[in-house]
């Protein structure tokens, strides 16, 4: 089964599905000519073959992540990279702030205010120190 | 200063106009993308609940009664998970691209730095509220100028980038919902034919209430399995169409802000938002 691709299986899954039903519709065109035990044979035999098809499927599911692990891999690095460009984009709003800051900064020092330079600085830092939006 | 105002709002006008690229088509498909691809956690069917529902139809079935229904559901549990992954990492993308592609993202403000510049408490420098203006208005443009264009060389790319690896992705989910979830119900409506042929065959049911009553629970059943299956169909084509859409996004990710571009966008994104509506209905 090492090399067996999700399409195969899914192909083998048919192949017990309709297996089954022939089964099915033998008993039932029969019912009369079986004895009690052949019926109940019949009746296992078909169980255990829908349950096999139906493992098929699910195992044909799991061989899917073979066959895309490239993909997935090239998907979630584009993702991660549009992420950064996102956060990047967001980060010029902060430099906008702290653009604003240092020009308030500015005019405080020109007018030679201790109170207001100590304001501006703690309001530039704690712009700085923000997470981006 | 009016005069100077009024030139600098002259020279602006250029920038104004590259500045206005357009990337709503993107915005817009991504967003109807994302809506219909998350629509995945409305289906309400998964190959788990197939693994343990086929678990209690045998108990049923062979009228086995334990304190608590022991089902290995292993495989099927492992088939969810690589469904999950394909799922987060196809939406992952839509979501990333829709953000990236809306223009609130770039919608800077200068407002800082002009509050800053006509604070009262500045004295004696007094700085023309037009002038103010004026700048205010540049700063955003150059800036909404400067990013857009970016911002849409980067969509480009990474449309280019991603188109390969999102066809097949989007592929490979369609298979598993179309294949392999619904071929899971396709066992599950035989075993159901088979329980109540067994019962009709045996004639274990005597009255006509019985059998009347049997008849009507299996078409019930086979109802509810149909509505799943239908739903499925439904999701399926909205993978569908979205990957067509990519396809479209992909072919013309060099001119992103054409006309042309943003009708044909709006065209498949109708045809998904169709699809979601029609999901809903069945959702129901």
């Amino acid at each position: 089964m090492a090399n067996l691709t999700s399409e195969q299986a899914n192909k083998l899954s048919d192949d017990f599905f309709y297996l089954a039903t022939a089964i099915v519709d033998f008993r039932y065109e029969n019912w009369d000519r079986l004895t009690l035990e052949e019926n109940l044979e019949l009746s296992e035999l078909q169980g255990s073959i829908l349950r096999c098809g139906e493992d098929i499927l699910a195992f044909s599911t799991t061989l899917v992540m073979d066959e895309v692990a490239e993909s997935l891999a090239k998907i979630s690095s584009i993702t991660v990279e549009i992420k950064d460009t996102i956060r990047t984009l967001t980060s010029v709003q902060k430099a906008l702030d702290t653009a604003a800051g240092i020009l308030i900064l500015g005019v405080a020092i020109m007018q030679r205010d201790p109170g207001a330079i100590g304001n501006s600085i703690k309001d530039l830092f704690a712009t700085w120190k923000g997470p981006v939006a | 200063m009016k005069k100077k105002s009024f030139i600098v709002i002259w020279l602006m006008v250029p920038f104004c106009i590259f500045s206005c690229v357009n990337l709503k088509s993107v915005s817009n498909f991504s967003a109807t993308s994302t809506a219909s691809i998350s629509n995945f956690e409305n289906l309400d069917y998964t190959f788990s609940d197939h693994c343990k529902d086929r678990c209690e139809d045998e108990a049923v079935r062979k009228f086995e009664l334990s304190r608590a229904l022991e089902c290995s559901c292993d495989l099927y549990s492992k088939a969810d998970s690589v469904t999950r992954v394909l799922y987060q990492t196809i939406n992952g993308y839509f979501v990333g691209l829709g953000n990236l592609a809306q223009n609130e993202l770039t919608n800077y403000s200068a407002n800082a730095a002009v509050n800053a510049m006509t604070a009262s408490e500045f004295g004696p420098l007094k700085i023309d509220e037009n002038l103010v203006g004026a700048y205010s208005a540049i700063s955003n443009t150059l800036l909404r100028a400067t990013t857009d264009f970016y911002r849409k060389r980067k969509i480009a790319a990474y449309i280019g980038e991603a188109n390969g690896p999102i066809q097949v992705l989007l592929d490979k989910f369609q298979i598993i919902i179309l294949s392999n979830l619904k071929g899971e119900l396709r066992f599950k409506r035989e075993r159901l034919y088979v329980y109540y042929m067994d019962m009709k065959m045996n004639r274990t049911l005597l009255s006509d209430y019985e059998k009347g009553k049997a008849t009507r629970d299996y078409y019930q059943a086979l109802d509810d399995i149909q509505l799943k299956e239908k739903q499925m169909d439904v999701f399926a084509q909205g993978l569908q169409e979205i990957g067509r859409g990519h396809q479209a996004l992909y072919e013309n990710r060099d001119k992103l802000s054409v006309k042309n571009l943003a009708l044909t966008m709006l065209d498949y994104s109708a045809q998904v938002e169709v699809l979601i509506s029609e999901f809903n209905q069945l959702n129901h």
